[in-house]
């Protein structure tokens, strides 16, 4: 068992070395910043022209308008990570099988769980550590907002986005170990991504059970609550269940790569 | 410490390997030799616990491959057909993690990578990345992690595939220098490998195990016998008749058409299957042929080798059409045609 964790660690630190150690973690890292940093810029500029034109006006609505750009530029960047996701998704076994490197680590005393768990708990701190600089430039700008910005809520808004990012790598992780060329896994990923809008979009286009089922089964609505500052435990288990499910289906994709012909 | 019982492996309806049995003893290193395709790699996936076996069982230090999977992967370095590597790394970076995920101990671990670089002379190179090495040294990266955690058992399919002549000679001297401390099983389709680094083969074909034994022992075992090439001057009537009257001569077969540009003869001979008499054969031909006045330019022995017994035991009997052994010399005085050179120095 001892072993089993160590390795789940060594396994982690290999992956997380990987981002520094290839060009791809920062070219990633890049784009996205550059990408919300866009959305970010536009968004504020547009509260302040808003804050311009209602700030002389006493009869202006009373609005948090800092709280509703933090609210805003979370959706924005809930859209946008569901580009970069399969990106980062994509090589995390495809590479492995390629390179004929998954033989190293299936002779090697480490199960599939744990190659599983620690693959997608690299991907999710590198992906965090990527959040972290847009969050903090994010309660920079805002500092001078009048009532001051809400900190909790806001930190709400980045774990439901890092849960929805996990949920997301967890299945593109499955996906990934289907095949050993990335691109497909890319492809593949996005086409799940875009068949959860759909069932974003079904759901809030129906009612009834079904719409139920839906809302509850979509990711995007469960971080749409997280963004909303609805917070309960279901949209935890529903996050939890996707992560879940997606480490499993890998462990058991591996696994059955054996038993196929090679 | 290798133990293989009826092991196969069945993919649909295709047998890729079928009831293969051998055992290998501690400290040996055995040969697992075949032509491409006949489930080399298949039979060292099994015994890695990469590939479940369909039937049988394979036991690495008393332990089942498939069922005790994690303590014998902790028992075992493997290198596949295709070294393993993270390109991205260096090599000394890719060793402390192969050392970390096979479980060797922090304290060790800076010595098992040293001992492991030097095994592999890897030293000087220990800070360059992979993805800059060319393919001699990856595959030597790819020895090295086999070896990183002083596994007792190492499995190496291919092993100096895609390597330089010289480098063959440092891997297989490498290989060399595992035994004894490690059992070893490599599979190759190269023959010298063999009779250079193994104690013991193991012959596979189709999937089937045909032979087990030393190197050596192979030949006499499989009852190849000695031949000679010889080239003769004189009456071709005559000399069939010399050599015919010698014991233990079995077969007498013309090389290529039998004639040389100058109008002698050239004709294989092939004595019984006992080995000492073959070796005695020489000195009965040469005696004969000089009281015979038969003119002698060459005598050539041709000693079965392990390509012979491979080729033996690998390719299917064809049949040569009796007219085809006939020597025709007075017809094909004429039209000489190439010589076909002889099996030893075609392969």
């Amino acid at each position: 068992m001892n072993l089993i964790f160590a390795n789940l660690i060594a396994i982690y630190r290999r992956e997380l070395q990987n981002y520094v150690l290839t060009p791809w973690g920062y070219v990633i890292a890049g784009v996205f910043w550059l990408v919300s940093g866009f959305f970010f810029a536009v968004l504020y500029f547009n509260l302040i022209g808003q804050g311009l034109e209602f700030g002389s006006n006493p009869n202006a609505p009373a609005i948090d308008y800092a709280y509703e750009l933090i609210r805003t530029f979370l959706r924005v960047l809930g859209q946008v990570v569901l580009f970069i996701l399969p990106i980062l998704s994509m090589s995390l076994y495809a590479e492995e099988r390629k390179r004929g490197t998954l033989e190293l680590l299936a002779t090697s005393p480490v199960t599939n769980w744990a190659v599983a768990v620690a693959k997608l708990g690299a991907v999710v701190t590198y992906f965090g550590t990527v959040l972290l600089p847009v969050m903090a430039y994010q309660v920079f700008a805002l500092q001078g907002a009048n009532p001051p910005i809400a900190l909790i809520p806001l930190f709400w808004g980045y774990f439901g986005l890092l849960l929805l990012a996990t949920a997301m790598l967890s299945l593109g992780m499955f996906i990934s170990s289907l095949t050993d060329n990335t691109i497909i896994a890319a492809i593949a990923t996005f086409g799940l991504v875009l068949l959860l809008s759909v069932v974003d979009a079904i759901a809030a286009n129906t009612s009834g059970v079904l719409a139920d089922v839906l809302a509850h089964i979509s990711l995007l609505k469960q971080y749409e609550n997280l963004v909303q500052g609805v917070f309960d435990s279901s949209t935890l288990v529903a996050f939890g269940s996707y992560i879940f499910l997606g480490v499993f289906l890998t462990a058991q994709s591996v696994e059955a790569l054996r038993f196929q012909r090679s | 410490m290798i133990e293989v019982e009826h092991l196969s492996k069945i993919y649909g309806s295709t047998a890729v390997i079928q009831d293969v049995t051998f055992s290998v003893e501690p400290g040996e290193i055995m040969g697992f030799l075949g032509p491409n395709g006949a489930g080399k790699t298949t039979t060292m996936r099994i015994l890695a616990g990469f590939l479940p076996a369909t039937r049988g069982t394979a036991k690495i230090a008393g332990f089942e491959v498939h069922e005790d999977s994690m303590r014998v992967r902790q028992k075992i370095g493997y290198l596949p057909e295709i070294p393993p590597l993270y390109s991205e790394m260096t090599i000394e970076g890719f060793l402390d993690f192969v050392a970390r995920i096979k479980g060797v101990n922090a304290g060790d671990r800076p010595g098992r990578i040293n001992y492991a670089l030097e095994k592999c002379n890897l030293t000087p190179q220990r800070k360059i990345l992979i993805r800059k090495l060319s393919k001699g040294f990856r595959q030597r990266v790819g020895i090295a992690q086999a070896i990183v955690h002083d596994p007792p058992v190492i499995i190496l399919d291919e092993p100096t595939v895609g390597l330089d002549p010289k480098q063959i000679i440092d891997v297989r001297n490498l290989i060399r220098g595992l035994a004894g401390d490690h059992t070893v099983i490599l599979s190759t389709h190269i023959l010298p490998e063999v009779s250079a680094t193994c104690d013991r083969v193991t012959i596979i074909n189709k999937g089937s195990i045909v032979a087990t034994n030393k190197p050596e022992n192979l030949m006499s075992d499989l009852h190849i016998s000695t031949s000679y090439d010889l080239e003769t001057g004189g009456d071709y009537a005559h000399l069939t008749e010399i050599l015919m009257a010698i014991p233990n001569l079995v077969n007498l077969t013309p090389i290529g058409t039998g004639l040389t540009d100058d109008g002698r003869f050239r004709v294989r001979v092939t004595a019984g299957t006992e080995s000492s008499t073959g070796l005695d054969m020489g000195s009965e031909m040469s005696t004969a042929l000089v009281t015979a006045n038969i003119p002698l330019y060459e005598m050539r022995r041709i000693q079965a080798t392990l390509e012979d017994v491979f080729l033996n035991l690998t390719t299917e009997d064809v049949e040569i059409p009796a007219e085809a052994q006939q020597v025709l010399p007075e017809s094909a005085s004429s039209a000489v045609q190439p010589e076909v050179r002889s099996d030893e120095e075609a392969l």
